[in-house]
This record gives structure tokens, C-alpha cells and sequence, in this order.
């Protein structure tokens, strides 16, 4: 099988953090930002030479650089960075380069804003990521955000003057004290900016963060699961209604000229994700999955930036995965799809690491079979998911209904 | 003189952490037969559980030697009792093999119900009783009450009871000159018929059963024929010693003298405690007296959890009943649990003891259903049946009527905690026979209660509410008729057969009600409503519903970190494994132990 390969970079830095978030970043003011744009770039190099050491190099399909907030890194430093990128990497022509940025972030002045979409489009950024999350300024204040309504507006005016044709914009739902209407009537105002990629996902409230105490505390009252779910499957039709493709749980996409084909805006990137492919992950944290092995790098700062210095690759876990990994990770991973996973697909993974049984499928039925003695202990319970209208099982593979992404992990985790 | 004066026997009683075992620790170490750096805590309890509730369940028997400050040599063995009221049998057994007793009261805390259990159980042995004083190294030893108690309560002479701290090692040699000089010596005839006492046994892998034996009259070495005078089976003698600890051959033992016996025999229901055992080809004229058939008390059902094999719990109880002989099993199908194995304890302890094993020393993930006792079934027809099982119960319009046991409840107590017990007692259907003041400050309290309500964490909420300062004794005493219901618990309108009941019928609504509260929390919630249900035969008496859950999915896969929503997958599936399936309703496996632990004040 062809694998695509992609390339994760992780900036962990923002302006300030928000009250829900848990994951890493840092306050861009008085972070060492250019001592790790500096290690980044070593860390390209080693894993650039370590690849073609082993002889696994092969050109990249697509580039996301998400954190924290990269747009609050300077413009020169992110741009030696890519040209340092582009140097170790053989990134295809065609390939889809995401970057990720929040509303206010990228420039107060017009003139500055431009300059700056200006070079990203110089380091060949063709995709934009912005974090909306609402449009209603009292939300956007009690999340954290530092960006309001109006700023969302300008931005994307600006964004689509200068030409950036692929955007995503974030939108989160189930903020407390949002009614399901508050949402969809956000949903609308981001519908209104005709973004070719919407990403709707509902608040959870991690512990750790400010959020999680003010819930530990009681001075915070979740929205329930049940207003939850009913807002999601509004979202859902709003967004169908509206011409966008739901073709991952949290994901949808503007459809193209054909309607019947998939959107041509799907991410690419994060299609890698759900299929199995590969994706080298650089930068604090970050994950990769290369040559069949995942990793993941070190979450903290200091170790990350003295591991480069003595230039080594600053990897904290690596785990070989097995046969089982594999088709486990391609049965939950892809279920996450819309379109669900194939009995195929599921098996040529299992079938690609080393310790996998022999196995000499050729037909779609010998496909099927050969899935199911896998996952002999999981039949009864998927099958009984799927009389209750929750998961498609069919001759091809198996896949989500609309009311069973509500309790999807339920069903992941029967393959795992 | 005869050998027989330079041998005392005797055992130490106390009520539980009292100190008996530290004390049992100390005369060890001072006696040398063990290192003090080979010492572990508490020599003589040498299973887990007892060294982690302090208690000591399994007996050891240890031969000391001491040199007196008579020039004397003495062999002082120490026959150590079980100290709780589950093995009442089994204690008043070791205290048949002893001349005397040493009790051990703690200072700082006086005369406690057990204390008196023990001592009137030592008194029908016609012992002389040692009264010593412990923890003495405490700012809150108070040894004048203490004396006073022993006098007021037990009616011991306790002004030149020993002062010593087991701790320390304070006092220990004025203790073992007073043992000498107050118990006195085993009478007995070596050249007599054999007859000797089984007081303890357990199964060793390479010798078989080993028994622990006192020996009144005659002698036995290796080669001897030996008859177990109860069983009527016979043996032949491999290996005679003396427990030092541990076994060390011997070329006989004698009357008076305390050891060993092994005789390649199989299991320790062959060897039953309070046997006689003597000599097949020359028997003794009578057996010693006081010999019991081990009656189990309470049952509960043991079934192999999710994911456990069925063989492997068969294989783990057959080991532990070879070394316990209190214990037993028989194979039970439950339509909700599948196959397992209904099983009789002493006690509640003996079952907890049991169960722990399984975990621990076998590895085993069983379920353990509620326990019940035994009632005694009148039928119309006038057959009686003994039904533990509350699946077994016959149908109602087929019974006469149903006898449950009753117990004698002994609550010793601080004056201040009666008010509290009494209440205590009475929501338990206890019944007040009297209530006596045996110091100014501490009270016993004589109830008769249903076993029922002593089973389910009677113990628990009684120390609860007494700061822990109450203390209990039970011993069976009738069979009593009552009015008693089978209380079916449903899930999504499916009958659990595990999680029946039977219950009094005036608190069958309480009962029903509070079962389906627990079991609200306990069950997790499903993709669909779940009714909760307690009924008596067709009709419905409570009702709880776990709503429906709507929500567990993943909304973001952060950075392509598949390993960590794949460890979140795991954790969920392992969760999951923990729980038991009843159609299409997920229970998890505690449920069926903890749904009965209602102490929510009553």
C-alpha cells in the first residue's frame, strides 16, 4: 500500500491560555520562542538524516504546524524554520500546508497583517486553521480568548483578500450557560464567513484547568450530555443543510462542484490520522508514526531543548507497533471516518508489521473473515451495536451512524 | 521428680489487639529460639491477612525453653488460640490441650467482651488463669481499673498480676516466673493407653497432614498405628517431633508432652481438631470429650469472575479445604453467575479470610455473592429443609413457615455508647435479654438477635458508632420462627438470581428500596434506560431507573496522538472487563457484595 506521509509541528506557545485548555503551551511573552524554533530546526536535520540513514526517506504529502498558537511566533524565525524544512525534506509540490493561527494574533494593523499572510505564503502555507470557537464576545471572554466577534470578521476579510482559498474555522459548542440555540446561532455566523472546512467539537472540561476547578467547585454547571447530543446532531443538519460534508466525527467540509464526490476540502493532514499513514511529529510533545513505529517526544521544555543541544532526538516513548496495534489502531482510528473502515483496509495494516500471522486474502469475503477471527470476541457486542442502529456492519466494513459517533468510544474500544 | 514437673502448657488469651501475638513475639525472642533479627513482626501469625488486621486466625504452637531463676530448666509450650468469636470451637480445642492461661489485658483499655469469652471458655477447661497486664509502657495505662476490672468483672485475684509491656519486653522475666510458679504441671501416665488430643493440623506439600497434639496419656513414635478414635480411620505413624517452631523430629512423644504427628494422611478433615487420637492395636477406653462436627454458619456463593476459569477456582478451593476443615464447598449454577460454588463458614471473618486467599495467594478474580445463613424450611407437608440459598426457597403457598437462627449477641461497652447501640440493636430485630453494669463506666449488653442481622456489617456499624470502643461475641443459640420474604431484585425486568435476598417481611420495602438506591450508583449507565427493580414474588415493591447515558465520544484526536486515545480505549475496555453482563445490562462485579452494605445510619 502507498502510504502518505505527513509532518507534524507542534508550537507551544500563545498569547495567553485559555481557561478550558489543558494542553501544552506556554505565554509566547518570556518563553525561549528562538531557542526552539533553533532546536526545531536541529531536530529536523537529525530526523531528516536519521530517515535517510535508514533508507525510509520518502517525499511528504503535507505539513501542519498547530500548537498553542504559531501564529504568535516571529515571522523570521518560523521562516528559516521552513526553509530548513524544505531543505531536509523532499516536500512534494502539490502538498497541503496548514497553519494553524487565532483570530487578533495575526497583526493589529491591516498593513502588518498582510505583510505577515504574505509570508506564509512565501513558505508555501496554503491552508489556514483559525480558533473562532464563538461569535459571541461574552462566550469568547469567559473561555480566555483574547479575540472578539469583530476581530474574526477582519481577519477573514483579510485572509480572503489576500487570496487563501482552504480555511478552517474551529467551533465549540456546549460552553456553559449556551443554550443549544446560542450555538447554532453562532454556527450560522461562521456558515456566513463560507469557510471550506468547519471543525465543531463541544467543550470538555479537563482537570487541571482552570475550568476544571471552577467544575470541582461547583461554580461551574456543565451543559448535560443530553442538550450536548442534541446540539451536535442540529450542528450536524445545519451544517449539511448548508452544503458541508460531515466526514469525520468532529469534521466537515465544504463539498466541491460534484456533490456526490468527496470534498476536495477535507484535511489532508489529518486524513493521515484515520488511515493509518505516516506522519513524522516534531517539536515539544509532539507524536509520529514512521516506518511502523509511534512515538512521541518530550513534553518537557527544558529536556526537549538540552536533548537537541547534545543533538540527540529528543524522543520520550517509542512502541513497535504489532499486528494487533496496527489493525486495532486502523479499526478506531477509521471509524472515526464517516465512511467508516474496510474489512481490507483493516487487515493490509494488520498484515504490514512484522509478527502478523500468514494470511493469504484475496477476496472481499476472505477479507471479512479474516477480520472477524480476529476480532472473534467482538462480533456479538459490534453486532448488537449495530441492531440498535448505531454502527453499519456490511459486506465492505463498518461504520458509524450518526447517532453512534454519540457513543463511539464504547465501540472503539471493543477493537482495541 | 517426675519430667511432667519441668513441662508447663498453656495458651495466651486476649481479646483481639491486646497484644497477644507481640507478647507470643517477645517470649520467642527471649527464650532464643529465634534471632531477633529473624524475627518478623508477629512470628507466630504467619499469614498475611492475620498480620494485616492484627489477628491471629491460624494457630502455631511453639516448645520454649527457659531456665528459671530455680536453676531449673523448664519446656514451656505455648499453644497460641485463634481470637475471634468465628473460631470459638477451635480455641476451646487448644485450650483442652493446656494446664493454664495466661490472660493478657491491655492496660489502656481493660476487660472487653472477648476477654470474658475466652476466659469463661478457658474456665470449662479447668484452667489456671495468669492474668497480666499489657502495654505498661503507655501514658494511658491506667493498671489500677484495670486490676479492679479483672476482679469486678472476671472475679481473678489480679493484685500480683504481672505488669509488662509485650512492646518493650518490660516485665517478661517476672511474667515467666509467675507462669511457672502459677500453672501448674500436665499430670498424665506415659506407661498408659494412648490418648492424645488433636487441638490443630494443617496439610504440608512433602509430610501430608501434620498434627498438633497433646499427649495425656501414653506414648507414640514412628511406626505406631495410630487411630483417630472420631473418624475411626487409621494410620501409620511417619514422624514424631517438637514444633520449635517448625517441626523437628523427635524419637517420641509422651504424656504431658506437647508436638507432632505425620502419617502421610490427605487432607485435614482426616485430622479433625478435638479427635482423639490413640494407638489402633491398643485403644484407650474413651475418647476425649468436647469433640464437634465443624457447623457452617454462613454461606455465600463464589463464582469465577469474567475472564476466570471455572476449574482454577474449583482446583483453589479444594487446596484451602484441605487445610481447613471449617470449610467447605459444593458446586452451585446461578443463571446470572453461571457455575460456581456455594460455600460454608464459621463465620463472617472465616469467609473474609477465604475469599482474601483466593485473591491473594491463588491470583483468582471471583465474585463473592451475598452471604447468607441457614433457615430452616417448614413445609406444609411437613417436611424441613435447610435452604441457605435463597434461589432454593421453596414457593410461598408450599410453606408452613421458616425458622431463622438466633444468636446471643454480647456487646461489652463505655456506659456512653449504650443509647446509640440500643438503637443499634433494635433495627437489627435485636431483643434485650439484660444489661448489666460490671463497672461504673462499662456495660454489657445481652441481646438475642437474628445471625442475619449480625451477618451484613453488624460488626462495622456497632464499632462505628462506639469510636471502636465496643466490643462483640456471638455463639449460636435457637432456631426461631419468623416472618421472612424472598426479596428478587430485577434489572431491565430480568430476575438476578444472585442479588436475591431473604428478608424480613416488615423490611422488605426498606430493604427493597435502599438495594435499588445502591444499585443505582453502582451500575453504570447504558445506552438505554435500565429499570432497577425489587420485588416479592409478582409484585413490584421498588423501583430506580439508571438513565440512559448519551455521551462518550472523543471529540478531537490532538496532534495525531493515537497512542494516548488508544490508552483511553484500553482503560475503558479493562473497565469493562470488571463487569459482569446480564443481557444486555453491565454490572460491575462489586455490585453483588456491596449492595447489601446499607449502614446509612440505621
Amino acid at each position: 500500500m502507498d502510504k502518505k506521509r505527513g509532518i507534524y509541528i507542534h508550537m507551544p506557545f500563545c498569547v495567553q491560555k485559555c481557561r478550558y485548555c489543558a494542553f501544552l503551551s506556554f505565554n509566547a511573552e518570556g518563553s525561549p520562542r528562538k531557542e526552539y524554533t533553533d532546536a526545531l530546526e536541529k531536530e529536523i536535520k537529525l530526523r531528516a538524516a536519521f530517515e535517510k540513514e535508514n533508507g525510509t526517506d520518502k517525499p511528504i504529502d503535507t505539513i501542519y504546524i498547530g500548537g498553542g498558537t504559531p501564529s504568535v511566533m516571529d515571522i523570521s524565525s518560523m521562516s528559516e524554520m521552513v526553509k530548513t524544512l524544505r531543505r531536509s525534506f523532499e516536500v512534494d509540490p502539490g502538498a497541503e500546508f496548514t497553519l494553524e493561527a487565532n483570530p487578533a494574533t495575526l497583526g493589529r494593523k491591516d498593513g502588518v497583517m498582510l505583510a505577515k499572510l504574505q509570508a506564509y505564503k512565501f513558505m508555501g502555507v496554503n491552508r489556514l486553521s483559525m480558533g473562532v470557537q464563538s461569535m459571541d464576545n461574552d462566550r469568547l471572554h469567559f473561555l480566555g480568548r483574547i479575540h472578539t466577534a469583530e476581530n474574526v470578521a477582519r481577519d477573514m476579510d483579510i485572509i480572503r483578500r489576500k487570496g487563501f482559498d482552504n480555511v478552517n474555522l474551529d467551533l465549540m459548542f456546549s460552553i456553559p450557560g449556551e443554550s443549544g440555540d446560542d450555538a447554532l446561532d453562532d454556527l450560522d455566523k461562521i456558515i456566513a464567513f463560507s469557510p471550506e472546512h468547519i471543525s465543531c467539537y463541544s467543550l470538555q472540561i479537563e482537570e487541571g484547568t482552570p475550568f476544571g476547578k471552577m467544575a470541582e467547585e461547583g461554580e461551574l454547571i456543565e451543559v448535560s450530555d443530553e442538550e450536548d447530543r442534541e446540539t451536535f446532531h442540529r450542528i450536524c443538519r445545519r451544517l449539511r443543510e448548508a452544503g458541508y460534508e460531515h466526514y469525520e466525527i468532529s469534521n466537515f467540509a465544504r463539498k466541491g462542484d460534484d456533490p456526490d464526490a468527496p470534498s476536495p476540502y477535507r484535511s489532508k493532514h489529518n486524513s493521515l490520522y484515520w488511515n493509518m499513514d505516516e506522519y513524522i511529529g516534531l517539536g515539544l510533545g509532539a507524536s509520529g508514526f514512521i516506518n511502523g513505529v509511534r512515538y512521541k517526544n518530550t513534553s518537557d521544555l527544558n529536556e526537549y531543548l538540552s536533548a537537541l543541544g547534545e543533538g540527540r532526538l529528543p524522543v520520550a516513548e517509542e512502541h513497535k507497533n504489532t499486528a494487533f496495534d496496527n489493525i486495532s489502531e486502523a479499526v478506531f482510528t477509521g471509524l472515526r471516518r464517516r465512511e467508516g473502515i474496510s474489512y481490507k483496509d483493516a487487515v493490509l495494516a494488520y498484515m504490514e508489521a512484522d509478527d502478523a500471522e500468514e494470511r493469504d486474502p484475496d477476496s472481499a469475503d476472505d477479507f471479512r473473515e479474516c477480520f472477524w477471527e480476529i476480532f472473534a470476541e467482538a462480533k456479538e457486542e459490534a453486532f448488537g451495536y449495530a441492531e440498535r442502529g448505531l454502527l453499519i456492519i456490511d459486506n465492505e466494513g463498518l461504520k458509524l451512524t450518526e447517532q453512534g459517533i454519540d457513543i463511539s468510544n464504547s465501540i472503539m474500544s471493543l477493537f482495541v | 521428680m517426675s519430667y511432667l514437673d519441668n513441662i508447663r502448657n498453656f495458651s495466651i488469651i486476649a481479646h483481639i489487639d491486646h497484644g497477644k501475638s507481640t507478647l507470643a513475639d517477645r517470649l520467642i525472642e527471649k527464650t532464643g529460639l529465634v534471632e531477633a533479627r529473624d524475627m518478623k513482626e508477629q512470628y507466630l501469625d504467619n499469614m498475611d491477612i492475620e498480620r494485616e488486621r492484627g489477628i491471629t486466625i491460624k494457630l502455631q504452637t511453639t516448645r520454649l525453653q527457659y531456665k528459671a531463676k530455680d536453676g531449673q530448666d523448664y519446656i514451656l509450650n505455648l499453644i497460641d488460640t485463634p481470637g475471634h468469636v468465628d473460631f470459638n470451637y477451635e480455641v476451646s480445642r487448644s485450650l483442652a490441650a493446656c494446664d493454664g492461661a495466661v490472660l493478657v489485658v491491655d492496660a489502656t483499655q481493660g476487660v472487653e467482651a472477648q476477654t470474658l469469652g475466652n476466659v469463661y471458655l478457658a474456665l470449662d477447661e479447668d484452667l489456671e488463669i495468669l492474668p497480666v497486664l499489657n502495654k505498661m509502657d503507655l501514658d494511658s495505662a491506667r493498671p489500677d481499673d484495670a486490676r479492679a476490672e479483672i476482679e469486678n468483672i472476671i472475679g481473678l485475684d489480679a493484685s500480683e498480676a504481672p505488669e509488662i509491656s509485650a512492646k518493650t519486653g518490660m516485665g517478661i522475666d517476672e511474667m515467666l516466673e509467675k507462669l511457672i510458679e502459677v500453672i501448674p504441671p500436665p499430670q498424665g501416665d506415659p506407661d498408659g493407653k494412648l490418648k492424645a488430643l488433636i487441638f490443630d493440623s494443617y496439610y504440608d506439600s512433602y509430610k501430608g497432614v501434620i498434627i498438633y497434639t497433646r499427649i495425656f496419656d501414653g506414648r507414640v513414635k514412628r511406626g505406631d498405628t495410630i487411630r483417630m478414635m472420631n473418624t475411626g480411620k487409621n494410620y501409620e505413624v511417619t514422624e514424631v517431633g517438637y514444633c520449635i517452631p517448625g517441626t523437628v523430629p523427635a524419637e517420641e512423644l509422651k504424656a504431658g508432652e506437647v508436638g507432632y504427628i505425620c502419617g502421610s494422611i490427605k487432607q485435614v478433615a482426616d485430622a479433625r481438631v478435638g479427635d482423639t487420637i490413640t494407638l489402633a492395636n491398643a485403644p484407650t477406653d474413651a475418647p476425649l470429650k468436647g469433640y464437634k462436627k465443624a457447623q457452617s454458619m454462613v454461606y455465600c456463593g463464589i463464582f469465577p469472575a469474567e475472564g476466570e476459569k471455572y476449574e482454577n477456582v474449583k482446583d483453589a478451593l479444594e487446596k484451602l479445604q484441605v487445610n481447613d476443615a471449617a470449610f467447605n464447598f459444593e458446586p452451585e449454577n446461578s443463571a446470572a453467575l453461571g457455575y460456581g460454588y456455594r460455600c460454608g463458614f464459621l463465620g463472617l471473618l472465616h469467609m473474609d479470610v477465604i475469599t482474601e486467599r483466593l485473591a491473594r495467594e491463588f491470583d483468582l478474580d471471583v465474585i463473592t455473592t451475598l452471604p447468607s445463613v441457614v433457615y430452616k424450611v417448614v413445609m406444609k407437608d411437613g417436611q424441613v429443609l435447610d435452604i441457605q440459598n435463597p434461589s432454593n426457597l421453596p414457593a410461598p403457598a408450599l410453606i408452613a413457615h421458616i425458622e431463622e437462627p438466633i444468636v446471643k449477641a454480647d456487646i461489652m461497652t463505655p456506659n456512653e455508647y449504650v443509647g446509640s447501640i440500643m438503637t443499634l440493636c433494635q433495627n437489627r430485630r435485636g431483643n434485650m435479654v439484660h444489661m448489666e453494669y460490671l463497672t461504673k463506666t462499662r456495660v454489657q449488653l445481652h441481646y438475642e438477635m437474628p445471625l442475619n442481622e449480625v451477618i451484613y456489617d453488624f460488626f462495622d456499624a456497632l464499632k462505628s458508632r462506639t469510636r471502636g470502643y465496643a466490643s462483640l461475641d456471638y455463639e449460636f443459640l435457637r432456631y426461631q420462627p419468623a416472618k421472612l420474604v424472598k426479596l428478587d431484585i430485577l434489572l431491565n425486568r430480568e430476575p438476578i438470581d444472585a442479588l436475591s435476598t431473604i428478608v424480613p417481611e416488615e423490611e422488605a420495602m426498606a430493604k427493597g428500596r435502599g438495594i435499588c438506591e445502591k444499585l443505582k450508583e453502582i451500575i453504570p449507565r447504558h445506552q438505554f434506560e435500565v429499570p432497577i427493580q425489587a420485588a416479592i414474588g409478582q409484585k413490584i415493591i421498588a423501583r430506580e431507573t439508571v438513565r440512559a447515558y448519551r455521551k462518550d465520544v472523543l471529540a478531537k484526536c490532538y496532534g495525531g496522538d493515537i497512542t494516548r486515545k488508544k490508552k483511553l480505549l484500553e482503560k475503558q475496555k479493562a473497565g469493562k472487563k470488571r463487569m459482569r453482563q446480564f443481557g444486555s445490562v453491565t454490572v460491575p462485579q462489586e455490585a453483588f457484595t456491596e449492595v447489601l452494605k446499607l449502614d446509612d445510619g440505621r
